[in-house]
């Protein structure tokens, strides 16, 4: 398939070994991967904050960058971002052009599991890993089902995962509780958010995992920041990072 | 209580001093859902259940004035009078007009998260009428001068060695007694006195049957009935939202009210009160206060197909670590801040929320909680009070975000920042963030950069980019 990378500016800016990784499996798979330049924010710190007349020119910019660019999928390894930009661009461009940017937009994991199935891995990875369930990576997109929900049990990260030799899988005790991040309510909310990261890095330390694997960087950046504050003996790694080890 | 004019952080700041009391009050709340996840999950048809609870909801608000006028003339019908109020004041005239023609020194009450909304208690006490709560939680915090922290566990804030306490000086219990059962035996006794002596009950409503012309109220202690069945008057207040079309409906509900609150089946009892006693007199009162202005909005009118469970505030993950007093309304938590947030002079209600979504996945009726909190957050901006200085920053965020070229050159200024300044100096610039969690690692350079340095044939232009 050709691919678009859709990478969010804290992606972009901060995490570029998560790109990289995300790049270097995706043409490992096979895929023919493209970069349109100019993208930006996906809209989402001002969005979220209520602020949709401050969100709108950077939207519609990242937008833009992807409008008309020949491709069969946008892939972005950012959960929360996938989600927002997909909101936001439906919110400020009802387009046409708008709609088939929107409708090609796909999470990592998603594509993976659901659109371009990966169902085998050829290294192993003996690594135990505490995997980070992110909220709206399992609420919003069903990457998922989240613990609250009575109905088919699912999770595409552990699905991805398992096909792994050799990785060991595992859960922090209340599995997908918030990790606290939130975008500005890290923050505005400092006590809260930082009490909530700090209970959730310390569960993750507690299953004995070499990482906390997630597919959401800024829930990981947020747990990072945490663990090496606690000096926790764990490390924090997106999904891409252990699937490009394992091709 | 006189009210706290403060923001949600600072409030949460504060309750977050207390780190152990902090871990404890999230884990008597984290012991819920865990029952309530139990009980959930022991139906198969849980997730039916909720459809059908929810679709119950809605169509019921849709229809609301025709049920209420359904039940009005059923009630009528069977002896029970009505009476309306457009909001709280009206609501406390009404109430204290009834009590005063039959010359009321004493009323009990039983669980009312509405009157607590109407300020009813400091209202009637102010015209000498005692007012006794008889739900064990809710006596203990009116004892203790507070207003309930949860809705269905009012007092969940407090400890038991804290209740014995004020047991000691309240009700005579031994000085140092922390024994629940002990502890809730010298309540009973307190309680059978005050059931025994009053004039007249009041309950709050879980339930109002339009079919039937009754209410049903649910309790574990059973006070609603031992107050209800003891004087000759007896009260009910609703809100409006409160109506269902009939016995079915209710029992949909009834099946998920107590598994999603604290993993019951059901409540220990659940009464429909229908006719007067012989000689005696029923009334309910309907009120709306500010209920129907918010079903304008499609979206805020949703939260009115709560049944108050309590299910999102322990799920919660910022309730759970803030606590109830930290919202600056009557209800906390997040079904507090989809109904509550106007009442909440601060404005900062609506950001206590990381938007996990966790409550709208709990609830029995499927409220769309952090949808209604991410579009009050809007209602703020539009109408320019937004807390925490945002209308000042926003505003710059958008215009750096909007630009690639400010941004790509800001943030690689932050990334040398963040490489060659000792983090002693950028701490307290980073403000929050660096106060309680070290700072990102710098990258050498943005993907972008090292694209156009090593795979410069991956760089495509949009037609769209000008
Ligand atoms: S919003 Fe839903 S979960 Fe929350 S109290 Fe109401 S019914 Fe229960």
């Amino acid at each position: 398939m050709k691919i678009a990378l859709f990478t969010p500016c804290l992606v972009n800016q901060m995490m570029p070994e998560v790109a990289i990784a995300t790049l270097s499996l995706l043409e490992k798979l096979g895929h023919q991967v493209i970069f349109p330049q100019g993208q930006t924010c996906c809209g989402q710190p001002m969005t979220n904050s209520g602020c949709f007349n401050e969100a709108k020119n950077t939207t519609l910019k990242l937008l833009n960058a992807f409008k008309g660019v020949e491709c069969d999928a946008i892939v972005c390894p950012a959960a929360s971002c996938l989600v927002a930009a997909k909101e936001n661009f439906h919110e400020f461009d009802k387009s046409p052009e708008a709609q088939a940017v929107i409708d090609k937009l796909y999470e990592l994991t998603e594509f993976l599991h659901d659109v371009a199935p990966v169902t085998q891995f050829n290294r192993p990875v003996a690594k135990k890993l505490s995997l980070q369930l992110s909220c709206h990576g399992i609420r919003m997109l069903d990457l998922a089902a989240p613990s609250e929900y009575m109905g088919p049990r699912y999770n595409k990260m552990e699905a991805l995962l398992s096909r792994i030799d050799g990785v060991e899988i595992c859960y922090p005790e209340r599995l997908d509780e918030c990790c606290g991040f939130g975008g500005t309510f890290s923050v505005d909310e400092g006590a809260v958010s930082a009490k909530m990261g700090k209970d959730k890095a310390q569960a993750h330390a507690n299953t004995g995992a070499d990482y906390v694997v997630g597919f959401d960087p800024s829930c990981l950046m947020h747990l990072d920041g945490t663990i090496r504050r606690r000096q926790l003996p764990i490390e924090t790694r997106h999904l891409a990072q252990i699937l490009n080890d394992a091709l | 209580m006189q009210k706290v004019i403060q923001t949600h952080a600072k409030a949460a700041d504060i309750f977050c001093r207390d780190e152990s009391r902090v871990d404890w009050h999230s884990k008597a709340l984290w012991v819920l859902r865990e029952k309530r996840d139990r009980a959930a999950s022991s139906l198969p048809e849980w997730e039916t259940l909720r459809a059908l609870g929810s679709q119950i909801k809605l169509h019921t608000l849709n229809q609301l004035p025709g049920y209420l006028e359904a039940f009005e003339a059923k009630c009528l019908s069977q002896g029970v009078k009505v009476h309306w109020a457009k909001d709280g004041a009206e609501h406390n005239r009404i109430v204290h007009d009834i009590l005063s023609r039959h010359g009321v020194k004493k009323l009990v009450k039983s669980k009312s998260m509405l009157t607590e909304e109407c300020h009813l208690n400091p209202f009637l006490e102010g015209k000498g009428i005692e007012v006794i709560d008889t739900d064990l939680g809710e006596r203990i915090i009116q004892l203790n001068h507070q207003p309930p922290s949860h809705i269905v566990v009012p007092a969940i804030h407090m400890k038991k060695e804290e209740v014995g306490d004020l047991f000691h000086e309240k009700l005579g219990t031994p000085k140092g007694e922390s024994d629940p059962t002990r502890l809730t035996r010298a309540a009973r006794a307190h309680l059978r006195e005050q059931f025994l002596s009053a004039d007249a009950a009041m309950t709050g409503v879980n339930m109002a049957v339009a079919s039937e012309g009754a209410v049903i109220v649910c309790t574990n202690e059973g006070n609603a009935d031992m107050g209800a069945n003891l004087p000759k008057l007896q009260l009910h207040s609703m809100g409006i939202d409160k109506i269902v079309p009939d016995l079915d409906s209710a029992a949909v509900l009834l099946r998920m009210l107590a598994r999603n609150a604290t993993g019951q089946p059901i409540t220990t009892y659940s009464s429909l009160y229908r006719t007067p006693k012989p000689g005696g007199e029923m009334h309910v009162i309907i009120v709306d206060n500010g209920r129907s202005a918010m079903m304008r909005d499609k979206l805020l009118g949703e939260a009115l197909k709560c049944i108050r469970c309590g299910g999102c505030l322990n799920t919660c993950p910022v309730y759970r670590r803030s606590g109830g007093y930290s919202y600056g309304h009557t209800i906390p938590g997040p079904i507090g801040i989809a109904v509550g947030a106007d009442e909440d002079d601060t404005h900062s209600s609506p950001w206590a929320c990381t938007l996990c979504g966790s409550c709208s996945f709990v609830c029995p009726t499927k409220v769309p909680l952090d949808k209604i909190i991410f579009h009050r957050r809007r209602l703020y901006a539009e109408r320019k009070s937004l807390p925490y200085g945002k209308s000042g920053y926003m505003p710059l965020v958008g215009r750096f975000m909007a630009s690639p070229l400010l941004l790509d050159t800001g943030m690689a200024a932050a990334r040398i920042a963040l490489k060659i300044l000792p983090h002693s100096l950028l701490k307290p610039m980073s403000g929050a963030w660096g106060k309680y969690r070290e700072l990102p690692a710098a990258p050498g350079s943005s993907f972008e950069g090292w694209v156009k340095k090593n795979r410069p044939e991956l760089l495509v232009k949009s037609k769209g980019e000008k």
